[in-house]
């Protein structure tokens, strides 16, 4: 055991006010990273508050009350234009997937996260394709594929912004 | 969550279901919004407006400072090798003003044939002028966001153009901001024609910023490298005559154009009425392809 003397952390540091909210707030945050200006003509650019809201869940079970994934969605499907529920459905699918995969898995490191992100970010593309395509948008399917090459290559800093902001909040 | 059973705690353990009962809750009540958007897009009109609000004027402001950033980069760009750039502006400016001097000519000549067939002139006025200030980052669909919305007259299905060409119509308008669908979104499919020859085409965005002409009649590609496409006027919702894009690419039955209007580098974006008012009527009702 490390002796809390011993650490050189401070002694009485504990969580930051609000530390329950923080995590929400982060994801609400990236999602208004959509009103950042910046015009792009390709659309290659990593769907943030997703990214984020894996990141999180995939750091800890309890980041926030499950639930609370379905008001995160709407929050990101109003910033960032796209068909209200997508997020919804998508992100409080997510959290049911991530909480029976947690019931399954002995043990995890950074490849298999990384690999779920990967999947989860998959899902997330492939559905935002569909939908496009079903309101009238069908682009061709390898459209799909810079935008998923770039966010699956983008985890692991949201996944390392995230681990800080978790022990910031947490006072460690 | 993380365990099947959180412990004896029947408190935990009722906890869990009813967490388990919420997700499946929200799953459910995406899905209904999520239809609800598809079949009728109408029905978030209000509340994407509102976030459009709050999103908007954010970009707005930013936008001055990226802007200022850009040009300063733009800027000392310019300075390099500024000579020989001059001798080019020069003989360009001369051209121009050949070409221009060509241009009143005809224009003269064609207010006579006008006047002389009784043609009807219709006026367009500008109904509001906004700066480009975001778009959709990561999506197959392509949206630009404008820093005018419906307190400056914008409202659904308005064409949107810029100086160098075309940029799209209005597809969701807030008070403060609307959001545009571009020219090279999939969805927006616009009634077209070549400059050169005046052969009728189709432009249809193919989601990377890009545009697909193809010509009506299948037959003969009639496509050219450096082909300026501008719109036809057909379909009474956007005006004739204004450029759209410049065809950079042959492929088996058309070809593959860059917006003239690059909505990253356009400063100001027109927003005009419908050409034919009926026209956006009949759009507003089958609504604007979705969101």
């Amino acid at each position: 055991m490390v002796r809390a003397a011993l650490s050189g952390r401070q002694i009485g540091k504990g969580p930051v006010l609000y530390a329950g909210f923080i995590p929400a707030i982060s994801v609400v945050a990236a999602s208004l990273l959509a009103a950042l200006p910046i015009v792009s003509s390709s659309g290659w650019y990593p769907d943030f508050g997703y990214l984020v809201l894996i990141s999180w869940r995939l750091l800890r079970s309890d980041p926030w009350p499950a639930w609370w994934a379905a008001p995160l969605g709407l929050v990101n499907d109003l910033f960032t234009g796209a068909p209200v529920g997508l997020s919804i459905t998508l992100w409080t699918a997510t959290m049911l997937a991530l909480d029976l995969i947690d019931r399954r898995t002995m043990w995890r490191d950074y490849w298999i996260e990384w690999g779920l992100a990967t999947v989860l970010l998959a899902i997330d593309e492939w559905l935002q394709w569909r939908l496009a395509a079903a309101v009238g948008a069908d682009v061709t399917g390898w459209a799909i594929v810079p935008p998923l090459i770039v966010s699956i290559c983008v985890f692991p800093m949201s996944a390392w912004l995230v681990a800080r902001i978790d022990r910031w909040r947490l006072g460690r | 969550m993380a365990t099947a059973r959180p412990g004896w705690s029947r408190r935990a353990q009722y906890g869990l279901f009813f967490s388990f009962l919420a997700l499946i809750a929200g799953i459910i009540v995406g899905v209904i919004m999520l239809v609800l958007s598809l079949v009728a897009p109408k029905s978030y009109e209000g509340i994407r407006g509102v976030a459009l609000d709050i999103t908007g004027p954010i970009a707005a402001s930013l936008h001055s400072v990226t802007a200022t950033a850009k040009g300063l980069v733009t800027g000392a760009g310019d300075y390099w090798d500024a000579a020989s750039q001059n001798a080019n502006l020069r003989r360009e400016g001369a051209e121009m003003r050949r070409q221009i001097l060509k241009a009143n000519a005809i224009l003269q000549e064609n207010s006579q044939l006008k006047a002389a067939l009784q043609l009807r002139e219709r006026t367009r006025d500008a109904i509001a002028a906004g700066r480009i200030v975001g778009s959709s980052f990561s999506s197959p669909r392509r949206f630009a966001i404008l820093s005018v919305g419906a307190n400056d007259g914008v409202r659904v299905g308005m064409p949107v153009r810029s100086a160098d060409g075309l940029v799209g119509r209005v597809i969701d308008a807030g008070a403060l901001a609307s959001r545009v669908l571009l020219v090279s979104d999939r969805a927006n499919i616009v009634p077209a024609r070549l400059l050169r020859g005046g052969i009728p085409v189709i432009s249809q965005g193919r989601g990377d910023g890009t545009i697909d002409v193809r010509p009506l009649e299948v037959g003969r590609n009639p496509f050219k490298r450096g082909d300026i496409i501008i719109t036809s006027g057909t379909g009474g919702l956007y005006p004739p005559l204004v450029p759209i894009a410049r065809v950079v690419k042959l492929d088996d039955d058309g070809a593959v154009a860059i917006p003239l209007a690059d909505p990253a580098n356009t400063s100001f974006a027109i927003v005009e009425p419908a050409y034919e008012p009926a026209a956006t009527d009949a759009e507003s009702v089958a609504g604007p392809g979705g969101p």
